[in-house]
């Protein structure tokens, strides 16, 4: 026998490996049994048998109807037995496509157990060749709260995410390739892939959709713009003020805005979108203080609207940076500080040459997460406007203020737009993908995650 | 004064605080109101409303600035002549008071002028130029003079910021607190205070309110020992241990994250339905848990800056990861515990886009934050708006001083959040 001191990889282990190892990639767990673990084996046998039973009996009729997504509508059909017309249950497209989506994520999950039976059968014989021990089935189980932790504490995570995030995700990420609008809606009516149609609709043509999408686009990063930078600087400032000398009772001034973190932000949202309706307390107020003679459209007019989120957004958000820029700002070495007062520099140029560019270098992987934050901020334009002031020039239910996200949901809940809202949700992964890609690029802490140990 | 010095004063500034001081001063001399209301100065305008004898009981605002600011004159001139720390504090508060008073006038004008038969309908755009330089000059020798006293200026800031930042807070108050049904009311204080609208929020068989709390009271509970098992094992497993596939993983993670979360939840509907979950308030503790893993990130930083030492020396001694996890990690990580715990609950009473679509129409299943926004709704606002506001009284205390009180644990994981 000879003998090699290196692990085979998933090639080499069939190219090289005995009988039992390449008979292994047909019957899972073999290779296992063969060198001494035979319950571990078995169970591999039994899952493999599982998935093929699944398989041959339902798991092919899923995956085939998922090419067509349902042949036959509902609707009246002779029923020749007793010869009158009678109404038939189609196929239901949605079903077929949420089916097909658990089948394929069945056959994933197998496709990852046959991996690694293969290479725990392959681990096996390395150390039964090589005379180390080779685990008992108890001895494994053991092995859980020990060197193979991972397995024990990442299975609940796992299968949670698997079955309540990744296969919705997937099924929502098909449905933008098919015509899953309101126009057809099982069980009445079947839907149909598409390819990329809901893509050139979108982004290309000269429709309805595609005036609406830029805009709500450019609306969505100005927003993340502004909403970003005018809480980063506001925070900032904020804090620098509560932190800076001579300033007695912090915590009392801490608290104060602190106040507005603490309420869960649909409350103080909903409640300052009341304040600012047209008979609402601002406008009262404003016109018995003689601000002005007539009540001001503050969430019904386009560009007073986008502006009124805009601060609110700034009173909501601005607490958060004065929190978390408090704790950064104690970092900053106070001889920086002293130096630079000896050397004759002012509070302004002190922020300019020493507190910014700290905090710049510090908080940029923040800054850009917060930026994509603030692009899917929901919550933020929901609340306060629904989206509204609504426009006859947008697709029907958008508005002046909704942000990709905010139609997306509208798109599903209010419309029934299925493939719409999916195509937006892809194209809003682009533009987060983007972002953090950049990121990554900037930000050390990411690359090396040993680097602060 | 150019060679004067006293200590614990910086007469730096001195001139400037008495230029604009003078200044404010001027003000009350130059026209105050609008052209059509004949453009009389801030003094004519306090006489002829005390001639009048009736008129705004806030119209003392009025000669209180003005007053106020004569007097700031006259302290002025004399910390000129005779500089002395007393003097100058005092000087200070006469000012900052003047400044208050000038500033109420923003507010208050409108009503002085008209109820003392001065103008017809006043508009802040009329006032005369008296009336804004009196403002702008009482801020500007304020500035000043909290200079010469060194007293930081922030103050002026942050009393001003305070009270924009508490005033929709003392609104959500004011409404619950109110007598007077209705949404739309024309006045900021209420004219009756009471308590009814707590009592209704408990005893109206329309509104079950206290079930809704209770809901979301075993939603957050249970959120928070669940997520916060999860994101720790998560967290411990990803910062302490390597395996293969470690990294993709983590990608995977990543990449899910980047679609937006509700996208994928009309899918999640119709797999709970099939489950036969809907419509339970089980579904969403389960589905908040299952997606407790991806915001690992913040625990990861924090373990990540744990020293490895000491887990290899507890691994020489002969421990587990295991025990390495539960004897070691956790108990050094209270801080990212409570804030991990404490962002679970809050997030438990203000989710609210999921449990609309999970729950319908059963209102019994309802959580807070679907039941009160169901009381916002257009047709039902007027009738309900100070119970709403009630409501939120009641959900927003307990976690305002929950938060307060963990405050500096939140900060210490929001600043790890960011670590460079």
């Amino acid at each position: 026998m000879d003998r090699e001191y290196k692990r085979r990889n998933f090639i080499t282990t069939f190219t090289k490996g005995d009988i039992f190892s390449k008979l292994s990639y047909v019957f899972c767990g073999l290779a296992n049994i063969r060198y001494g673990q035979v319950v571990k084996g078995l169970m591999f046998l039994l899952l493999e048998v599982c998935y093929f039973v699944f398989l041959f009996t339902t798991g092919v009729n899923l995956l085939r109807n998922l090419a067509t997504l349902g042949e036959h509508e509902q609707g009246m059909a002779f029923n020749e037995a007793l010869g009158i017309y009678e109404m038939q249950a189609g196929d239901n497209s949605m079903i077929i496509l949420l089916t097909g989506v658990v089948a394929i994520v069945v056959t994933i999950c197998f496709v990852a157990i046959w991996l690694f039976s293969i290479s725990s059968g392959e681990n096996a014989r390395f150390n039964h060749d090589h005379g180390h021990h080779v685990n008992t089935f108890l001895q494994d189980v053991r092995s859980l709260t020990n060197e193979n932790i991972h397995f024990l504490l990442l299975a609940i995570p796992v299968v949670g995410l698997l079955i309540f995030t990744f296969t919705p995700l997937i099924y929502m990420i098909l449905m933008a390739f098919t015509n899953y609008d309101n126009e057809h809606q099982p069980p009445g009516h079947l839907f149909d892939w598409v390819q990329l149609d809901n893509f050139r609709t979108l982004l290309l043509s000269s429709d309805k959709l595609s005036q609406t999408f830029w805009p709500v686009l450019g609306w969505t990063f100005i927003w993340g713009i502004f909403a970003t930078f005018s809480c980063y600087f506001g925070g900032m400032i904020l804090a620098m003020i509560i932190n800076s000398k001579g300033i007695k009772i912090k915590k009392f001034w801490r608290t104060i805005f602190v106040v507005t973190m603490g309420i869960p932000s649909f409350i103080s949202l909903k409640v300052v979108g009341t304040m600012l309706g047209e008979k609402g307390i601002f406008n009262v107020l404003i016109q018995k203080w003689g601000w002005t003679a007539s009540a001001v459209p503050f969430l019904t007019q386009a560009s007073f609207a986008r502006v009124s989120v805009i601060l609110v957004n700034f009173w909501i958000g601005v607490p958060v940076t004065m929190l978390m820029v408090s704790g950064i700002l104690m970092n900053i070495p106070a001889e920086l500080y002293e130096s630079a007062r000896i050397d004759g520099a002012g509070p302004f140029v002190i922020f300019r040459k020493i507190t910014f560019p700290y905090m710049l270098f510090v908080t940029t992987p923040y800054l850009i997460s917060n930026l994509i934050g603030n692009f899917n901020n929901f919550s933020a334009i929901y609340f306060l406007t629904g989206g509204g002031p609504m426009t006859l020039d947008y697709y029907k239910g958008a508005g002046k203020t909704d942000l990709l996200v905010t139609w997306l949901y509208k798109l599903t809940a209010d419309t029934n737009d299925y493939n719409l809202a999916a195509t937006i949700g892809i194209l809003i992964f682009i533009i987060s993908a983007t972002f953090t890609l950049i990121t990554f690029q900037r930000s050390g802490s990411m690359k090396n995650e040993e680097g602060f140990q | 004064m150019k060679n004067k010095t006293v200590i614990g004063l910086k007469l730096d500034h001195f001139l400037k605080a008495l230029v604009a001081v003078i200044l404010s001063f001027i003000a009350l001399l130059i026209p105050f109101t609008s052209k059509e209301a004949g453009s009389k100065n801030l003094i004519g305008t306090s006489i002829s409303l005390l001639s009048a004898g009736h008129g705004a009981a806030v119209s003392f605002f009025l000669y209180l600035a003005a007053v106020l600011t004569i007097a700031s004159l006259v302290i002025g001139v004399t910390a000129y002549f005779r500089t002395s720390v007393k003097i100058v504090r005092a000087w200070m508060l006469v000012q900052i008071f003047a400044t208050f008073f000038w500033t109420t006038l923003l507010f208050a004008a409108k009503v002085i002028l008209e109820e003392g038969g001065i103008e017809d309908s006043f508009l802040l755009k009329s006032a005369g130029p008296g009336f804004w330089v009196g403002l702008a000059a009482s801020y500007v020798s304020l500035v000043f003079i909290m200079k010469v006293a060194e007293v930081n200026t922030g103050y002026i800031v942050l009393s001003i910021l305070g009270v924009i930042w508490m005033f929709p807070i003392l609104w959500i108050v004011l409404t619950a607190l109110r007598a007077e049904q209705g949404y739309y009311v024309g006045y900021f204080f209420p004219k009756n205070l009471t308590l009814k609208n707590f009592y209704d929020l408990f005893h109206n068989s329309a509104v079950p309110f206290g079930k809704w709390w209770l809901n979301t009271m075993i939603v957050a509970v249970c959120g928070c020992v669940l997520n916060t098992l999860i994101v720790l094992g998560t967290a411990f497993i990803l910062s302490r241990t390597r395996f293969t596939g470690r990294k993709a993983f983590m990608n995977i993670l990543m990449i899910i994250g980047m679609f937006p979360g509700f996208m994928s939840m009309v899918a999640l509907y119709n797999i709970l339905k099939g489950l036969g979950l809907n419509q339970s308030i089980g579904a969403l503790i389960v589905v908040g848990a299952a997606g407790a893993a991806m915001g690992y990130h913040i625990t990861k930083g924090y373990f990540d800056t744990i020293p490895k030492a000491i887990d290899e020396a507890a691994i020489i001694d002969g421990a587990s990861r295991f025990q390495i996890f539960t004897k070691i990690t956790i108990p050094l990580s209270k801080s990212i515990i409570v804030y991990q715990v404490l962002g679970t609950f809050l997030g438990a009473w203000s989710d609210y886009i999921f449990p609309r679509l999970l729950f319908g129409d059963r209102q019994s299943s309802y959580t807070v934050a679907v039941g009160l926004f169901w009381m916002t709704d257009f047709r039902r606002i007027d009738s309900y708006y100070t119970q709403f506001a009630a409501g939120a009284v009641i959900i927003a205390l307990p976690i305002v001083i929950l938060f307060i009180w963990l405050q500096r644990f939140y900060v210490e994981g929001l600043s790890g959040s960011v670590k460079g």
